[in-house]
């Protein structure tokens, strides 16, 4: 796995760079914007939809990982799934604070589906060829859901009311969806 | 757990991936992949899966984002300590300037030890008041001066800062670009340490009888990687071309970069099948279809 180019970092090069922010060494930081940035800020871009507040959205997650790094704990799991997890959720926070303030939420959430749906061709970059593979093995509806569930903060009830299909539905193709996508993988 | 199985098709790991869970769910999820490894491995798995989602959705920030995002993030996550630190230096420096002159009982301030004397005047005797006064504007005085020489030290303690953070990430560029050199050193190493590539030893012909390189070809991987010694200096608008000889008939194995013709390091070349001799020509930029074989400048059988 640690030769696939789309994994971002070798075991031994993350637990080199945890042990360094564990150790409170400020200059882990820039190298872990080095290694992290592209993958959190295409994640972030893709929930907010906008460059300013990408950015910012960015520079809260930094200082969120660095103030709770203590609560990291690596047996629980990947440094990349933990950071991940920090950038969804303060991106998903700040779409919906903004919902908030637009109106109702759920006229909020119609709004930023539609929005959704329009934004995804301009989003979408065939020059990788990682996302390039997953277009040609997702089929749409699978892409549609994991979408829906990654990049836009529903969950799967939600998921199921908003596209108007069973829960059974949306958990099989979720759950099919991220097996093609760990087969990929290798 | 009676049934693992049913467990992990109940779309629960898939659910505490995308964060959709509670805290006390998030917390028997863990529970159960601690104590089966069937479960941890699928939710790896689940969480490798995501994750690719994410990386391949990945976009390079823009280049000027990296400085701004980077100085603002050290300034927060160094930042309170920072300021607690100057803020104590400066009650102490406004301390000592004011205790001497002023004398006031419990100067804790700058400002308190100047306010106190003035208010506290009336009461005192006419005659010492102008001397108060005096004492006050002293203080005052040396308060301000102390402040002034704080605030200086300060926006030079803070550029020397912004200096070294960009020398910093100045090094970390530097120390990729070194990381990167060492990768492809060691590919070298590999290809020259590897038994089963072959040298091919191209010496130079009438045109250029002190030229030499070689030529390192593996049959059964068909990889070429072409050493150059020494060559002759080309004109901007021409290049080398590396051709492969197979029963006579010349196979174009591509062009040297200037940095290989000039003897920098080993270039990977395209694979060849089956050859019997390497030969280099001269050809325009980008190369040539077929040999130029009056420029042939080196040539070597295997």
């Amino acid at each position: 796995m640690s030769d696939n180019p789309l994994i971002p970092l070798p075991p031994a090069a993350e637990e080199d760079l945890v042990r360094r922010l564990q150790a409170r060494d400020e200059s882990a930081m820039t190298l872990f914007y080095d290694r992290y940035s592209a993958a959190l800020y295409g994640v972030i871009f893709r929930i907010v939809k906008a460059e300013d507040e990408a950015e910012d959205v960015l520079q809260e997650a930094l200082v969120k990982i660095w103030n709770a790094f203590a609560s990291y704990d690596p047996n629980k799991g990947r440094l990349f799934t933990w950071v991940l997890n920090i950038c969804r959720n303060l991106s998903i926070d700040k779409i919906r604070s903004r919902q908030h303030r637009v109106g109702s939420k759920t006229t909020g959430l119609d709004d930023s589906l539609t929005a959704q749906r329009q934004a995804a061709p301009t989003a979408f970059r065939p020059e990788h060829i990682g996302l390039q593979e997953i277009t040609q093995k997702l089929i749409p509806e699978q892409r549609q859901i994991i979408d829906m569930l990654y990049f836009e903060g529903f969950t799967q009830s939600e998921v199921a009311e908003e596209l108007n299909i069973p829960l059974g539905t949306v958990k099989t193709r979720a759950r099919t969806a991220i097996k093609v996508l760990s087969k990929l993988i290798r | 757990m009676e049934n693992i199985q049913d467990y992990i098709e109940s779309g629960i790991l898939e659910q505490y991936a995308l964060g959709e869970l509670s805290a006390a769910e998030q917390a028997a999820v863990e529970a159960q992949a601690a104590s089966h490894p069937e479960i941890r491995a699928e939710l790896e798995q689940v969480q490798a899966a995501l994750g690719f989602y994410a990386e391949a959705h990945a976009i390079t920030p823009p280049a000027a984002m990296r400085e701004r995002v980077l100085n603002n993030v050290l300034a927060q996550i160094s930042g309170p300590a920072a300021t607690s630190s100057l803020r104590a230096d400066v009650d102490a420096v406004a301390q000592t300037a004011s205790r001497p002159v002023a004398s006031a009982p419990q100067p804790v301030a700058a400002n308190e030890a100047v306010v106190r004397p003035l208010s506290a005047a009336p009461v005192e005797v006419p005659a010492s008041r102008s001397g108060w006064a005096i004492a006050a504007s002293v203080a005052l005085l040396l308060s301000l001066g102390g402040n002034m020489l704080l605030y200086s030290n300060w926006k030079s303690a803070s550029s020397e800062l912004v200096a070294l953070q960009n020398e910093q990430a100045r090094f970390a560029t530097t120390s990729q670009v070194v990381e990167k050199k060492l990768g492809a050193l060691q590919q070298e190493n590999q290809v020259l340490r590897n038994d089963e590539f072959r040298a091919v030893a191209l010496a130079g012909t009438k045109t250029a009888p002190t030229a030499h390189a070689r030529v390192l070809f593996n049959p059964a991987t068909h990889k070429v990687y072409v050493d150059v010694r020494s060559l002759p200096v080309l004109p901007a608008d021409k290049q080398y071309q590396l051709w492969a000889l197979d029963k006579g008939k010349p196979i174009d194995a591509g062009v040297l970069t200037v940095a290989t013709a000039t003897g920098e390091g080993l270039q990977h070349m395209k694979d060849i099948a089956s050859a019997q001799t390497f030969a280099m020509t001269v050809e325009p930029a980008g190369g040539s279809a077929g040999p130029t074989l009056s420029t042939m400048t080196v040539v070597g059988n295997i």
